[in-house]
């Protein structure tokens, strides 16, 4: 076998630096190669979208045993279907999925339907708002509560139990270390939490009528809830907060997607694509692999850089232009493969009824300078001051 | 070429009921070509895609539980 010289960066891809404006780093990296090591993060970057796609396809060298970037993490998600290889992984997927699948979602969709209309209907008679605050975080905040079941303090604390749940997946510094305890609180929370504490009728409610039943173990209640509230918040409150935050920065297109509301599917997948929620997880390499001439060896950890995949060139016209036409509906922002995002579903019918909601009220809007959320795994603002609304 | 040969050419969507989680988007990418029934499972529509090639790689390259393939 040739092996051809290994393509290295010296950059900490979980720097305030490259967090705060990732896309020029990911697009040297790409360049550098398909495959890159990064000796300061000890990691094996995959840049390109053709080498993405076929490591999530290949999830039996690509294993998710180490999604996270640190032991400790990969340690305490040991056991759940995020973490777990086939066959394990199949049971575990199942049960996470089933009230997640389209079909599932269906009885409920009318409802958030109501309820984002409701909000916009509300911040628009306001006139100026926080985008992400007042909308990208309050929307998810209610429907993921809600559909759990969650109430009282443990509602309070949802938000921030979010966030840090992402943080705490990237290597152990200093973002990580001062989010462990916050993490933890939700870990601590879901080991805890009893039937009655989530409201009749609810999703959580019923995972408890579930183990009743006999068919989950009662122990993995917690589990499961852990996962919902975990991966369902930051990812969703991101995606639409950057959605609003795209609209602004090219009012064009803004302007496109409210003549016509009916492309709103479209501009939420090229926001995916442009600015992915997640920029990156991690894999554990079990065995020896060649990809594109570089040896990645056995036991070395691959980050899949799926926000590098989603501006490749290679793969999509003119990358770094924002089109809602576009409809780049096999972007890479909920991965790819038997891991593939379980929480799509749910994620799209909560970000099309609220940016419907705002395209079909909403004929153009004027921004102040929004703030960048510095998280070592998801890409989003903390604030996006909406100055000015001008209604339909 | 036999006559047997013949009918089996052309290009088919194949679905891996065992993959497929119903996430829809074949459906949303192809309308013309697939479906999702009440229940939520896949039905394709047009057996031979050969000449729907674009509208059926689209709907392949959007499965993202990679349950769809052209054969």
């Amino acid at each position: 076998m040739t092996t051809t010289e290994i393509a290295t960066s010296s950059i900490d891809i979980f720097s305030d630096e490259v967090l705060q404006d990732p896309y020029p780093h990911y697009a040297a990296l790409r360049e550098e190669g398909a495959v890159v090591y990064l000796p300061r993060n000890d990691l094996w970057a995959l840049t390109r979208y053709r080498t993405i796609r076929d490591a999530l396809e290949n999830s039996s060298v690509f294993s998710s045993q180490r999604v996270a970037f640190n032991d400790d993490m990969n340690r305490a998600l040991a056991g759940t279907s995020l973490a777990t290889d086939a066959p394990d992984h199949r049971q575990l997927r199942k049960t996470l999925l089933a009230p997640l699948t389209p079909r599932a979602l269906k009885s409920i969709e009318d409802d958030i339907g109501s309820k984002a209309d409701r909000l916009v209907d509300d911040l628009v008679a306001r006139g100026s708002f926080d985008a992400i605050g007042d909308l990208a975080r309050a929307f998810p905040l209610q429907v993921v509560s809600d559909m759990i079941g969650v109430q009282g303090v443990a509602r309070e604390n949802i938000l921030r139990w979010g966030e840090a749940a992402f943080n705490v997946l990237g290597p152990m510094n200093q973002r990580s270390v001062e989010n462990f305890p916050v993490a933890g609180e939700l870990f601590q929370w879901c080991k805890t939490v009893r039937q009655e504490d989530l409201v009749e009728g609810s999703l959580g409610h019923g995972i408890f009528e579930s183990a009743k039943r006999g068919e989950i173990a009662p122990e993995s209640c917690g589990a499961i809830i852990h996962q919902y509230v975990a991966a369902g918040m930051d990812t969703t409150i991101t995606s639409i907060g950057n959605a609003i935050a795209h609209f602004a920065a090219f009012p064009d297109q803004y302007a496109r997607l409210a003549a016509d509301p009916s492309l709103v599917r479209s501009a939420f997948n090229e926001t995916l694509r442009y600015e992915p929620p997640v920029n990156l997880f991690g894999r554990h390499v079990k065995s020896d692999i060649e990809v594109e001439g570089t040896l990645i060896p056995a036991g070395a950890q691959a980050a899949v850089l799926f926000a590098a995949g989603n501006r490749d060139p290679r793969h999509y016209d003119d990358p770094d232009t924002y089109r809602i036409d576009r409809d780049p509906a096999d972007h890479l922002a909920f991965g790819y493969g038997i891991h593939t995002c379980a929480g799509q579903g749910l994620a799209r019918i909560e970000a099309l009824a609220i940016l419907s909601a705002c395209a079909r009220r909403v004929r153009s809007f004027r921004v102040g300078e929004g703030q960048r959320q510095i998280n070592n795994m998801t890409r989003g603002l903390s604030s996006l001051p909406v100055l000015e609304i001008r209604a339909k | 070429m036999s006559g047997v040969a013949a009918m089996t050419k052309g290009a088919f969507l194949r679905i891996d009921r065992d993959r497929c989680e119903g996430h829809g988007q074949c459906a949303i990418m192809a309308p013309d070509l697939l479906h999702l029934d009440d229940a939520g499972e896949v039905v394709i529509d047009v057996a031979d895609v050969s000449d729907r090639m674009e509208a059926a790689r689209k709907a392949v390259q959007a499965c993202p539980a990679i349950a769809l393939s052209i054969e």
